[in-house]
């Protein structure tokens, strides 16, 4: 498969040389032609590990468990019928929701206020705030186990200090949802920052100086000319960030493995616990794939939004 | 000292194994005639000594067999382990010999190599294995797989001496005595009396660690304590017994009120969580195989040498301990199936498995109740010498070695046994204080899942 | 550059109003407000790292006591350092780690360049669905690729092979890098390439020549962003690689200073500080390129 890109290259410096005559010249010519070979690694490399796959996944998820037989939708009815997979879907929903509005508004407010910095400061800080994104998040995960773990927990030993019980951070149910969102939000809000302080900087200075001239507030120059401005990468950021955050397994698996009761499992761990713990790849198959419509759906809506907007821009 | 191999012996031999081999070796190269041998061993927990001695067994046979062996050690932490086995499955490459825990036989047993013939012949030699390494790997009649001394391991309790003694007025080392008998107290060691010693070393502040999340040290001691009521979800025949089932409701009962003394974090505990309540002090109990004594002997001395070894509580309807075996499987893929054959069988005489227990300072169980008194290392281990000596499950104990969830069915029960459905049971009547027939009703319903083809 | 304007726009701003001193008050206020919530998040964000910079400093033995303050370290050593970088396969997995990132992000660039241009500059049949289509490849989790994975890996032989994690990560980081550089040449005047045609230039000339010397800073920021995700992997290198010395940092931390239930913190800490450490380095210095880089790209979208 890896020959695919490799026939390809060759073809770019035959290209590039200018006259000689043959039918490579006169293919490349043609401009979509050309634009259709240029983009045919990004096609091969999608279309043989993801779109192939995925396609085999659907099929591997109507399958029953020996994956004998086909069974059409029955997973899928079976796992909507059962108790815990509802607590699934909504464990996800929430996780995910929750997760992105906080970082969201998290990488807002530290865009902003960074962005108010003198340009000499602002490096360091900016520094300082990048590195949750930074370390590998299988093991800052880790880190945040060993924060969280009831004997050694250093977060208790803080809070016990202030004279507050210790809490069960992975064992009360409440407090383990709370505690998988915390730690997401930590590793995934700086990624918010940088793409909204991105965008703060593409804002023209004149629009706030006219802003200012009207006599608009600091709300205001917010309300109507950073956030209009911000728009397409608010909604692209947080459709990336929904995406993977729906997806996430690292987190999960790493603090509680679903527990306790369940109630922190979200699509990929439940996956894996029904698919490859418990010997079920067509189920385990199929629970990975809910997520899938319900994320469709809305990114078609806002990746249109988006296109609409630079074409209103460009325009 | 007690005769037979010592542990310094054996390091001895390890060294000299060692040396004669780099000296040995250009000689050898190139002369692997034999072929090509990949395994890929469980990780052990005790760590990298019980690796080692693993390795240079393999390897001396490799060199005396001309076989060129590859080892890879995969950790069954975040279930590697069983990531690796669905992957050479669908993959159809990867190793010649993995370690399957419980249950993967029965799942894999499809793409695995018969070993009837290296089975048979160990049988001959070393009397029956356990029934429960049976009920695991002889399917139909036939071996699927040889059972894995390294990892194989019991889940009896691991206990602090003074803290059982100074609050629960137990004397766990007078009870269970580093010889072939019971002593006093032992045959009180059942489950009420495990309640009442809870509950002061809670009011002590040393709390007994048992987990009740979804991991193997939960499923595995609350499947005995269950199963020490007789409590079954499914019987032998897939039927589920949840409904109208009084032994069940009597298990429920009981973790119900044991749970009132366990610290509610130990609902989210993984395998490592009560491991550390022992080492840091904090808890007078935990069901654990020696690995936990053995950190504690590296960074907590104090605490290593108060831990005493002995098996869980009895029931009612029996005395089931703990167990979690590993085993020895070979792809049918595999294109060295004679070498990999001949290699388990070495690997299971009684001089390997010695090596293998005494590296491990006796946390290794072969399968094979007839080598318990002829390996001297449970003797030896110390301190307290004599710790580990009924952590395997002797004669005289009257126990038997319990996998959880037998003897359900294996497609039901690895669904049971991964998902924690036992201990989920208990979580829901302690920490929701959902109503008994409630939660019947759910883990009839998620039981009732499991059942589809 | 973004530096420079920011100033020249607060210059403006006084220069021009009367209002000038309300202005500054103003800002006075919003500098307090800014560094209180900027102390409260680096405290947020800092302390787990500091946690783990203390207990990566500790001896096992002081990490297992439980007395006194686990946030201060009582008798610092280096030792957790010293023997992961010269026992165990530590080295081997950073080494391991650097190889596949490097050759992941030239693949990646490559691929998303090319794909880029064409996409941004060349219409053809579905190139508009494409472009937004590129980014709906997220949408398929990892957790349900990796089983057909495995059969299309294990017919290639690549099963516990470095290779594998080459050839798997870049679904991982091509669509995002397409996008931005989608956006990014979006944003370069039509006025250039036209220029650029009629001097007879075709359009790899044009790519190689205009495109990519003016959108330097989306292929940086493009850059940084497949080298970050292809340095983090988890899931795949977890399911693929098997054998130590064939593993990247992440697994390679995970699964040889692990054993079972006895966690070598002090090494894992000290582990996963210096494989923080890369990508440290390549943000500080080219943070400011990979800001610009995302704005135009981002922006236009």
């Amino acid at each position: 498969m890896a020959d695919g890109n490799v026939v390809t290259a060759p073809g770019v410096p035959a290209a590039v040389a200018p006259p000689r005559t043959g039918t490579l010249q006169k293919i490349a010519r043609r401009k979509s032609t050309l634009a259709f070979v240029m983009t045919l690694p990004l096609l091969v490399v999608i279309g043989g590990l993801v779109a192939y796959p995925f396609f085999y996944a659907l099929y591997l998820s109507m399958l029953n468990k020996r994956m004998t037989r086909f069974i059409g939708l029955e997973n899928y009815t079976f796992l909507l019928s059962r108790e815990t997979f509802q607590g699934v879907i909504w464990q996800s929903v929430l996780f995910a929701v929750g997760a992105v509005i906080a970082k969201a508004l998290i990488g807002f407010i530290l865009a902003h206020v960074l962005h108010a910095l003198p340009a000499k400061g602002q490096r360091k800080w900016r520094g300082m705030l990048l590195v949750p994104w930074v370390i590998p998040p299988a093991i800052s995960t880790l880190a945040w186990w060993w924060l969280f773990d009831p004997s050694y927990s250093a977060l208790n030993w803080v809070i016990t200090a202030i004279g507050v019980p210790p809490v069960a951070w992975l064992g009360e149910p409440s407090w383990a949802r709370f505690s998988v969102i915390l730690v997401n939000v930590w590793y995934g809000a700086p990624f918010f920052m940088i793409m909204y302080l991105a965008a703060l900087k593409s804002v023209p200075d004149q629009l706030y100086e006219a802003a200012a001239i009207d006599g608009a507030t600091g709300w205001q120059k917010l309300i109507h000319v950073t956030v209009p401005m911000m728009k397409n990468i608010i909604a692209i950021t947080v459709l990336f960030s929904l995406i993977v955050t729906f997806a996430n397994f690292d987190i999960v698996r790493i603090l509680t493995n679903g527990g306790p009761q369940d109630k922190t499992h979200i699509f990929g761990t439940y996956a894996f616990q029904v698919g490859i713990q418990s010997g079920d790849l067509p189920l385990g198959s199929a629970v990975s794939l809910f997520m899938f419509p319900i994320l469709a759906i809305f990114a078609v809506f806002v990746l249109r939004g988006v296109t609409r907007r630079s074409r209103e821009m460009a325009g | 000292m007690a005769k037979g191999i010592g542990r310094r012996g054996v390091l001895q031999a390890g060294v000299a194994g060692v040396a004669a081999s780099t000296l040995a070796a250009p000689t050898v190269l190139g002369q692997s005639s034999g072929g090509r041998l990949a395994l890929g061993i469980w990780d052990h927990w005790v760590g990298a000594a019980a690796n080692e001695a693993f390795r240079n067994i393999v390897m001396e046979w490799g060199r005396q067999n001309r076989v060129e062996i590859v080892l890879d050690f995969i950790t069954s932490v975040g279930n590697k382990n069983l990531i690796t086995i669905a992957a050479e499955r669908q993959a159809r490459q990867g190793h010649d010999i993995l370690s399957f825990p419980t249950w993967e036989i029965h799942a894999n047993k499809d793409m695995l190599e018969p070993m009837d013939d290296v089975m048979g012949r160990l049988t001959q030699k070393y009397g029956q294995v356990n029934a429960a390494s049976e009920y695991l790997a002889k399917i139909g009649g036939r071996w699927y797989a040889v059972p894995q001394t390294t990892g194989s391991q019991f889940k009896g309790s691991a206990a602090r001496i003074d803290l059982m003694k100074q609050h629960a007025g137990i004397d766990v080392q007078a009870m269970y005595p580093a010889e072939n008998r019971l002593g006093p107290g032992a045959d009180q060691w059942n489950w009420e009396t495990f309640l009442t010693a809870a509950d002061k070393c809670n009011k002590a502040g040393f709390p007994f660690a048992l987990p009740a999340g979804t991991f193997t040290d939960a499923t595995d001691w609350i499947g005995a304590m269950f199963a020490g009521f007789g409590a079954h979800l499914v019987d032998a025949n897939g039927n589920i017994t949840i409904r109208n089932n009084d032994k069940l409701r009597q298990a429920l009962d009981y973790s119900k009120r044991l749970f009132q003394h366990i610290p509610n974090e130990m609902f989210a505990a993984d395998d490592a969580t009560n491991n550390r309540a022992l080492i840091s002090g904090r808890s007078a109990l935990i069901f654990n195989p020696p690995s936990a004594w053995a950190v504690a002997k590296r960074d907590a001395p104090d605490v290593a040498r108060n831990v005493w070894h002995f098996p869980s509580p009895m029931g009612p309807a029996g005395h089931p301990v703990p167990h979690l075996p590993y085993f020895f499987g070979m792809w049918s893929f595999s294109r060295n199936k004679s070498a990999g054959k001949a290699l388990l069988e070495h690997l299971t005489q009684i001089e390997q498995v010695q090596k293998m227990v005494d590296a491990s300072s006796g946390y290794d169980i072969p399968a094979f109740a007839s080598m318990f008194d002829d390996i001297t290392t449970w003797r030896t281990v110390d301190p307290p010498t004599g710790t580990v000596y009924n952590y395997p499950v002797r004669a005289h104990h009257k126990a038997t070695p319990s996998v959880a969830i037998a003897p359900a069915p294996a497609e039901i029960a690895v669904q049971i046994y991964n998902q924690g459905i036992q201990a989920k049971m208990i979580a829901r009547l302690v920490q929701n204080n959902e109503s008994m027939d409630r939660v019947l009703t759910w883990a009839t319903q998620e039981v009732e899942g499991f059942k589809r083809g | 550059m973004s530096g420079a304007s920011i100033a020249g726009g607060e210059n403006a701003a006084l220069g021009l109003y009367h209002k000038a001193g309300s202005i500054k008050r103003e800002r006075r206020w919003a500098l307090i407000g800014a560094y209180i919530a900027l102390a409260v998040f680096v405290v947020f964000f800092m302390f787990p790292p500091f946690h783990m910079l203390i207990t990566s400093l500790k001896s096992s033995a002081e990490i297992a006591d439980l007395q006194g303050n686990p946030w201060i370290v009582r008798s610092p050593t280096l030792e957790n350092y010293r023997d992961l970088l010269t026992n165990g396969n530590y080295v081997l997995h950073f080494r391991n780690s650097v190889i596949v990132t490097i050759a992941v992000v030239a693949i990646t660039m490559v691929i998303s360049t090319l794909a880029a241009f064409a996409l941004a500059r060349m219409r053809f049949w579905g190139s508009a669905a494409l472009a937004t289509g590129v980014f709906l490849t997220y949408l398929v989790p990892e957790t349900l690729l990796f089983i057909p994975l495995f059969q299309i890996i294990g017919g290639m032989g690549l099963y516990n092979n470095l290779l594998a994690m080459i050839l798997i990560y870049p679904t991982l980081t091509v669509p995002f890098c397409t996008w931005i550089m989608i956006g990014y040449f979006a944003s370069i005047p039509k006025e250039l390439d036209e220029a650029a045609l009629i001097d007879g230039a075709n359009h790899f000339q044009m790519l190689w020549k205009i495109f990519i010397p003016v959108a330097l800073p989306g292929i940086l920021a493009a850059t940084i962003f497949a080298f970050t995700v292809s340095w983090a992997q988890f899931l795949y290198p977890m399911a693929f690689l098997v054998s130590s010395e064939n593993m990247v940092l992440t697994v390679g931390i995970v699964s040889d200073l692990i054993r079972g239930d006895t966690f070598q913190w002090g090494k894992i800490m000290a582990g996963a500080l210096m494989a923080a450490a890369p990508p440290l380095l390549v943000y500080a210095f080219l943070m400011d390129y990979y800001i610009a880089g995302l704005t135009a790209g981002a922006t236009k979208g």
